[in-house]
């Protein structure tokens, strides 16, 4: 599972594909909770969509280099 | 006629095949920023040059479309819809101003009407342009991210489609692998609560900077390029890779800091050096930045050589060895009225006659007793043949053109033809590229529109037709150009139906064209070559465009009136090949000379099959005419003297010799008296009142001086 709730955090690991986006919503949506992506290689846009819309804390910097170079600046300057 | 205006018109049809090969190209999916960029140009030269005549309506009209242009320029969008056939419209108009111009030497008066239309066609209903809803995203990035702004050659904004999930599409992750992708925002289409928001539909859009150019993201993006905009970065000091001068002597001092023998601090200085170096080279754009930051990454010891060698590298760039060499291959053409090649063809024609009166004077001296004199002509003939031979073919050569002359105007009339008949078509060129001589060329037109127009109208099936017999919905025509030997072969092919032989042969007894016994003893193949008979048609509804009376027997007249053959290939439910046969040129012709009733004449030696000696009893009447049984052959035979009204001979020999010869694909004989030489000759065609002459193809001048009339033996045997 690449996309699970463990403690109250969801934790998002390894390669997360596009089917994750479902998931992650209602995991969202069910309860406010922080996103752990510090073990996340990569994830499919369709995740980085529902990340955005939740707008939910972010605890980093994710693992993949495309994510941490490029993904996560732009998801916290959406933020601002 | 004005110097000015002949000059234009010169000009002007020029531009406009120009912009026709570049929207020919457009529409066969070529780098479409590169055929507008050349369509522009045509059109903007055009425009400039109708106001050096004062001819405002076609100022005006290619006024409207070069804006329109120059907007698809500076975009990257595709053009719209209906954009190419547009530009055919507007061009054709410009050739029909030219074509009436030509006729009065001045610009047209009604011309307003015509121009208005254009005008209307590319400002007015015309839609705008694409563009992403988004419009100020470049405004934003540039303000988010100054820096990157400074140091990028290009950004781009890029709207996936809402259904680019389930296309498998991962858009982030191909903006990611864009070259040194910078300043990446990321925003959602529309705000949705979280509750409302579809995970499956992508609302992602993506707005970086890029320090690739523009075409090299085109090619990254060229699956998605109707839903991202690209827009290159003008000024960029990253532009063409290019090191500021400062830039230059702050790297030659780090060479200088490397270079230093000074004890201690030595890592210290290979690691500030090859940062500074790295700094410049990023903030240049420069590829080499990656070959400092290898060196820099090395083993401790050849840090400091391979840094040196890399930063040396980017100041001193070794020569590029390929540089092209354009100017010199640049259009070595040059613009030559057809009328004084046509003089230079007529002199080497001319040269020709003497060429051949030496060789008879040479054979004159050998009969009598000046034997030496006569060899020593005759070898000087036979090099004057090889030399005026030369100079014969080359001049030809001169009134050469590409076929493409004449094919680039068919793909616009093939798809107006597919769009009246509801038929969708493929249309395929190859071998444009193939050369014929100018008259061939440009007689091929109305035969070729013609065949054409058949191939969509009568052999492709209408759609339900197509999918009943279970082919592909979309018909394929194809133009195909090849070189044989001597001959040009143009051949039309299509798809479709191929040719109905029982309707051929209904029409054929129908309208009287063949007797029942006659289409009894007729192969397959010779009923379907009964569509070339006067009066055929075999059209079930006279539509406006095929089927009007002229049917291909048109075709087959037009063909062989430059010396050239039409053939059919029919395959039933397969489709129909339509082959016409022409000549390389219609200038230079090798005949055969016969003599009848002391009178030479020459037979084009492409018709003559063979020559025979029959007994006289061996002719025999048969109706009207006479007939000769040549080997198992029945053969229908002319005798010259009649034919052309000369005076029979006065006593008839036992044998007559015939000339076997093959005349629209069947045989005849023409009875002579005596059978001459060969010779290349430069035909001449009949003139003024003897221009309508018939059974005559031409004339020429033999080495004695005599005039040699040459027979259009197609024509003696109808």
């Amino acid at each position: 599972m690449t996309v699970a709730m463990r403690q109250g955090v969801i934790v998002l690991e390894g390669t997360c594909p596009a089917g994750d986006a479902e998931e992650l919503l209602q995991l969202l949506l069910s309860a406010t909770a922080n996103v752990d992506w510090r073990t996340c290689d990569a994830a499919h846009t369709s995740v980085i969509q529902v990340l955005m819309a939740a707008g939910c804390r972010m605890i980093g910097p994710p693992r993949g280099e495309v994510l941490a170079s490029i993904v996560a600046p732009a998801l916290s300057r959406g933020r601002e | 006629m004005d110097e000015f205006v002949e000059q234009f018109l010169i000009e002007s049809r020029e531009l406009v095949e120009q912009g026709t090969a570049a929207l020919a190209a457009l529409e066969q999916g070529s780098d479409a920023g590169r055929e507008i960029d050349s369509l522009f140009r045509a059109i903007h030269t055009l425009k400039g040059a109708a106001g050096i005549v004062d001819f405002d309506a076609m100022g005006r009209a290619l006024h409207a479309v070069e804006g329109r242009l120059s907007e698809l320029r500076s975009s990257t969008q595709p053009p719209p819809p209906g954009f190419v056939s547009d530009c055919y419209v507007c061009l054709d108009q410009v050739t029909r101003w030219l074509d009436e111009m030509q006729l009065t030497g001045e610009p047209p008066k009604q011309a307003e009407a015509a121009a208005d239309d254009i005008v209307g066609r590319f400002t007015g209903a015309a839609p705008a342009l694409a563009t992403p809803p988004d419009q100020g995203w470049l405004e934003r990035l540039r303000a988010a991210h100054p820096a990157e702004a400074a140091a990028s050659r290009s950004a781009f904004f890029y709207c996936p489609a809402d259904d680019a999930f389930f296309r498998g599409e991962d858009p982030l992750a191909l903006a990611a692998t864009v070259p040194g992708v910078a300043g990446l925002d990321l925003s959602l289409g529309a705000d949705t609560a979280l509750e409302d928001f579809d995970p499956f539909s992508c609302a992602i859009r993506i707005a970086a900077f890029s320090s690739a150019p523009v075409p090299e993201l085109q090619r990254l993006f060229h699956e998605v390029i109707d839903q991202i905009e690209i827009v290159a970065l003008g000024d960029a000091p990253a532009g063409d890779g290019e090191l500021s001068a400062t830039a230059r002597a702050l790297l030659e001092a780090q060479i200088l800091l490397l270079d230093s023998n000074e004890p201690g601090g030595r890592a210290g200085r290979i690691g500030s050096a090859g940062k500074i170096a790295l700094n410049i080279l990023q903030l240049a754009g420069i590829a080499a930045a990656s070959a400092v930051a290898q060196a820099l990454a090395g083993p401790e010891g050849s840090a400091r050589e391979a840094l040196i060698a890399a930063i040396k590298d980017v100041l001193h760039p070794p020569p590029q060895v390929d540089a092209p060499l354009t100017p010199a291959t640049a259009m070595r053409s040059l613009r030559v009225d057809l009328d004084r090649i046509d003089a230079l063809v007529n002199l080497t024609g001319e040269l020709m006659v003497v060429k051949n009166a030496i060789g008879h004077v040479a054979g004159q001296a050998q009969a009598l007793e000046t034997k030496s004199v006569g060899l020593e002509l005759r070898k000087q003939h036979d090099l004057l043949e090889r030399l005026v031979g030369q100079l014969q073919r080359a001049v030809l050569e001169v009134r050469v053109l590409p076929l493409r002359h004449v094919f680039q105007r068919f793909p616009r009339l093939v798809r107006e033809i597919s769009a009246t008949l509801g038929k969708p078509v493929r249309f395929v060129i190859e071998g444009e590229a193939t050369e014929a001589d100018a008259t061939v060329v440009e007689s091929l037109f109305e035969p070729l529109l013609h065949v054409l127009r058949n191939a969509i109208g009568h052999g492709v099936e209408d759609p339900a037709g197509r999918a009943a017999a279970g082919k592909a919905a979309v018909a394929t025509v194809t133009l195909r150009a090849s070189r044989r030997l001597e001959n040009v072969v143009v051949e039309v092919e299509d798809d479709g139906r191929g040719i109905d032989i029982a309707r051929v042969r209904d029409t054929a007894l129908a309208r009287r064209i063949v007797t029942t016994d006659a289409l009894a003893a007729m192969s397959e193949q010779d009923i379907v070559a009964l569509i070339f008979a006067p009066g055929f048609s075999t059209a079930a509804e006279v539509t406006g465009l095929s089927g009007r009376g002229v049917g291909m027997d048109a075709v087959k007249t037009a063909v062989e009136r430059i010396g050239g053959g039409v053939a059919i290939d029919s395959r039933p439910g397969q489709g129909t090949v339509i082959r016409l046969n022409l000549p390389f040129s219609v200038m230079m012709t090798r005949v055969m000379t016969v003599e009848v009733a002391g009178q030479s004449f020459g037979l084009p030696l492409d018709a003559v099959v063979e020559t025979a000696l029959v007994p006289r009893e061996a002719i025999v009447a048969v109706g009207a005419g006479r007939a000769v049984v040549l080997r198992d052959r029945t053969l229908p035979v002319l005798d010259l003297t009649v034919e052309l009204g000369l005076p029979e001979p006065a006593a008839a020999a036992d044998e007559v010799r015939i000339v076997v010869i093959a005349a629209s694909d069947q045989l005849g004989a023409i009875a002579v008296d005596r059978v001459g030489g060969r010779m290349d000759v430069m035909l001449k065609p009949m003139e003024g009142l003897l221009q309508g002459m018939g059974g005559v193809a031409g004339t020429t001048l033999m080495g004695d001086g005599r005039v040699l009339v040459v027979l259009d033996v197609q024509e003696l045997f109808i």
